[in-house]
């Protein structure tokens, strides 16, 4: 049988290199715990780091998107208050037109005063379509100016969408064309609200019928623009909450990925800790003895 | 019959032998801890009969005593062989690692404040800018966030350059290591030759020859042969660098400048003996092995790596800046600006006025944010960036485990030459004591001799 040569060189070095290794063990625990992270450098495993590196980047997208989804609510909410106003005065407008019409024969001065309120609602509504959020008229499309409509009632905004991106790929219009609200140039709500007061001032009754009519549609218009918004109004909260959910739900599988599993890493320093202890031990008992020592 | 006196030769050639042996053993415990030391260990060889004692006689002796052999280096020529090769591969592998490491430790990934986290947060500005077309804070935002991002890849391309400017002068310096062990080796190899020649003990010369032959293996994978004289002479990836007692001159012949710069070429060596130059072939092991391979394929492949995916994240956001309009309406300019050459270190942004930046898709000077929504939107930029990270990490994390199992074999085969070549102080202890209690009974004996030829030379035919 032969034995294994063992020198007092091997042991020392065995021993130093074997402490080291277990030294270098709890280093990496401990590294673990301290940081609170698995992931500390991409070497550490390359595929989860790609994965972090992806869920990162959608955790970004995805508040930016929630971002973008309470942008536009701003936007959409101030449209849904700006229209429903707007129907109030047009309502509000026919039944002076109605007073108009079916006390034909009232005096001049009540005409004349029907005619003033209604020159009033006009200027209120023409103010209700310069309604601004955040600096821009929320009916004037892209225009970079403070105003949708002039004080003629003619449309001086810029055609152009208004969009709030609410998920990857998927855009969502805030605003609405001022257009839509009070319909073209030269046959708009203002225009309509002109002939009125006109024909109040005239006493012109087939006018006032007319001008009632086209009140009428007006409200239609105005309430179907607003069921409009609305809709997109309810579809940008709902993704605004899904956005904040996939938040949620990404920020756990980061830290899935990512962190350290705290009770596992305490149990793992603590079994690293004993062995370097053991190997300490072992080591201080190892290298006393000598021969020397039994030899008179 | 043999002669009266011959028991006391044969004591002295044991007083002899064991003073030897005691010395040995005393050599061994003062060298027990010094490096590239082998134990010695003395070979006594029995005395009989000569072989032809004289013409017409007989020997009729019982043994003459104990012979002092020569003192024996305990090594093993194959187990250094094994060694030298074990530790090229090792400090190839660690000289790698420990490169890629302080690499991989400059790119910050997966964190908050890597590229990635940068790229992140320059989309989001674009979304801003995309929310509010008109505002100034949204446009300095996006160009604060532009220049973070290319301030991150500029880092990166920075570090793997410093880097490379560092190993090159690592090199240089190993290099001129390379020849000072060589010349050192060629001369041990000399005074081999001479204290073979003369048989003078040359076993502190073969250490020391053995000692630089590691080292020089440890620094370039060498392979050494035993020559008939007792040198070693050494190649270096199969090109002769150390001949007996010549040692030719290892030199950089291409890929770092004489100032410690880089000259584009990948690095070239070569050993020039008298007027001859040797180019040495690529794959070469040891530190300056694993220099070379990182000076010429590593380190580069990361920075071009890095410039590829600056180029195309700058290319891409330029096109699709150069395709929206400015506050002013007119067509958006380049917004990043960069140096084909070198497209990492040099990504600059462009534009320092917000207002050039192109956020609209109409023409004629409109808020509109959609061209601003497009910039934010994931290109094929982030894709490349993650795969480039992802091939570093993979790399670093494979060249680790190589180090750490080639650390194994290593220390396997250290332990092997310990076990045979290293002192145990039990051991030479015992040695010693057995030596001491040989000399001590080899004294008896010449006393006893001494006792024997009193009685018979002084007393013989006395009655009182």
């Amino acid at each position: 049988m032969t034995t294994m040569r063992v020198t007092q060189n091997m042991l020392t070095d065995r021993s130093v290199s074997s402490l080291q290794l277990g030294l270098s063990r709890l280093a990496t625990v401990q590294e673990q715990i301290s940081t609170g992270r698995v992931l500390n450098r991409p070497s550490d495993s390359p595929t989860q780091t790609t994965a972090a590196m992806r869920i990162r980047s959608s955790i970004a997208d995805q508040t930016q998107y929630v971002r973008n989804a309470e942008d536009g609510i701003g936007w959409l909410g101030t449209v849904d208050q700006t229209l429903a106003g707007m129907s109030d005065q047009v309502r509000r407008a026919r039944e002076l037109g109605l007073q108009g019409a079916s006390s034909g024969t009232t005096s001049q001065t009540a005409r004349e005063a029907l005619a003033t309120e209604v020159e009033q609602i006009r200027d209120g509504l023409l103010a209700a379509g310069n309604t601004t959020y955040l600096g821009r008229p929320i009916f004037g499309g892209v225009t970079p100016g403070a105003t949708a409509f002039a004080a003629s009632g003619a449309y001086v905004g810029v055609p152009g969408e208004v969009n709030r991106t609410i998920a990857d790929g998927v855009k969502v219009r805030v605003d609405v064309a001022g257009t839509d609200v009070v319909g073209p140039d030269g046959a708009s709500l203002f225009d309509d609200l002109d002939a009125l007061v006109v024909s109040l001032r005239t006493g012109d009754t087939t006018g006032i019928r007319a001008g009632l009519g086209a009140l009428e549609g007006r409200l239609e218009d105005l309430g179907s623009v607003r069921a409009t918004a609305g809709a997109r109004y309810s579809r940008i909260e709902q993704a605004a909450q899904r956005g904040r959910d996939a938040v949620l739900d990404l920020t756990t599988s980061l830290s899935e990925v990512e962190n350290t599993d705290l009770p596992r890493a305490m149990v793992d320093l603590k079994m690293q800790e004993v062995a370097y202890q053991a190997a300490l031990a072992s080591t201080a008992r190892v290298m006393q003895p000598s021969l020397l020592d039994f030899l008179r | 019959m043999a002669g009266t006196l011959s028991s006391l030769n044969t004591a002295l050639t044991a007083l002899r032998f064991n003073r030897v042996a005691m010395d040995v053993a005393a050599n061994n415990i003062a060298n027990a801890t010094t490096e590239g030391y082998a134990r010695r260990r003395v070979e006594g060889t029995a005395i009989g009969a000569p072989a032809q004692p004289a013409m017409w006689s007989r020997y009729d002796g019982v043994g003459g005593g104990v012979a002092t052999g020569a003192t024996e280096r305990m090594v093993d020529s194959f187990l250094d062989a094994r060694a030298r090769r074990e530790h090229g591969a090792q400090s190839y592998l660690d000289v790698r690692a420990g490169v890629l490491r302080r690499v991989e430790s400059g790119i910050g990934e997966p964190g908050d404040n890597g590229v990635a986290a940068a790229m992140a947060e320059f989309r989001s500005g674009w979304h801003d800018l995309a929310n509010d077309p008109g505002g100034d804070a949204a446009r300095s935002q996006l160009l604060a966030r532009a220049e973070t991002v290319a301030g991150a890849i500029r880092n990166q391309a920075t570090n793997v350059a410093t880097e490379q400017s560092d190993q090159r002068y690592r090199l240089q310096a190993m290099v001129s290591e390379v020849n000072t062990v060589a010349s050192e080796l060629a001369a041990t190899n000399a005074n081999v030759a001479v204290a073979k020649l003369n048989g003078t003990e040359a076993g502190t010369l073969l250490d020391q020859r053995d000692q630089l032959a590691l080292r020089l293996s440890e620094l370039t994978g060498s392979v050494a042969t035993v020559r008939a004289d007792g040198g070693l002479d050494v190649t270096v990836g199969g090109v002769a660098l150390v001949t007996g007692k010549d040692a030719g001159a290892f030199q950089i012949t291409g890929g770092v400048t004489a100032s410690g710069g880089d000259d584009g070429l990948p690095v070239s060596l070569a050993v020039a003996s008298g007027a001859t130059t040797t180019m040495v072939p690529t794959g070469l092991r040891g530190e300056v092995g694993a220099v070379a391979d990182l000076l010429t394929t590593t380190l580069p492949a990361y920075a071009d790596g890095l410039s590829a995916f600056a180029r195309t994240l700058a290319d891409a956001v330029n096109a699709q800046h150069g395709a929206g309009y400015d506050i002013a309406g007119t067509a958006g300019q380049p917004l990043f600006s960069y140096d084909p050459a070198d497209a990492a270190g040099t990504l600059t942004v462009a534009l320092t006025d917000p207002d050039l930046v192109a956020a609209s898709g109409v023409p004629g000077g409109g808020l509109d944010g959609s061209n601003a929504d497009l910039l934010g939107v994931t290109g094929a930029a982030d894709g490349d960036y993650q795969r480039l990270v992802n091939a570093f990490g993979t790399e670093v994390a494979s060249v680790q485990r190589l180090s750490a199992s080639q650390g194994l074999l290593t220390q396997q085969v250290d332990g092997a030459r310990e076990q045979l070549s290293g002192v145990n102080l039990d051991e030479e202890t015992v040695s010693m004591l057995q030596a001491q209690r040989a000399y001590e009974a080899a004294s008896r004996v010449i006393s006893v001799m001494d006792s024997v030829l009193d009685t018979l030379i002084n007393r013989t035919g006395l009655l009182r």
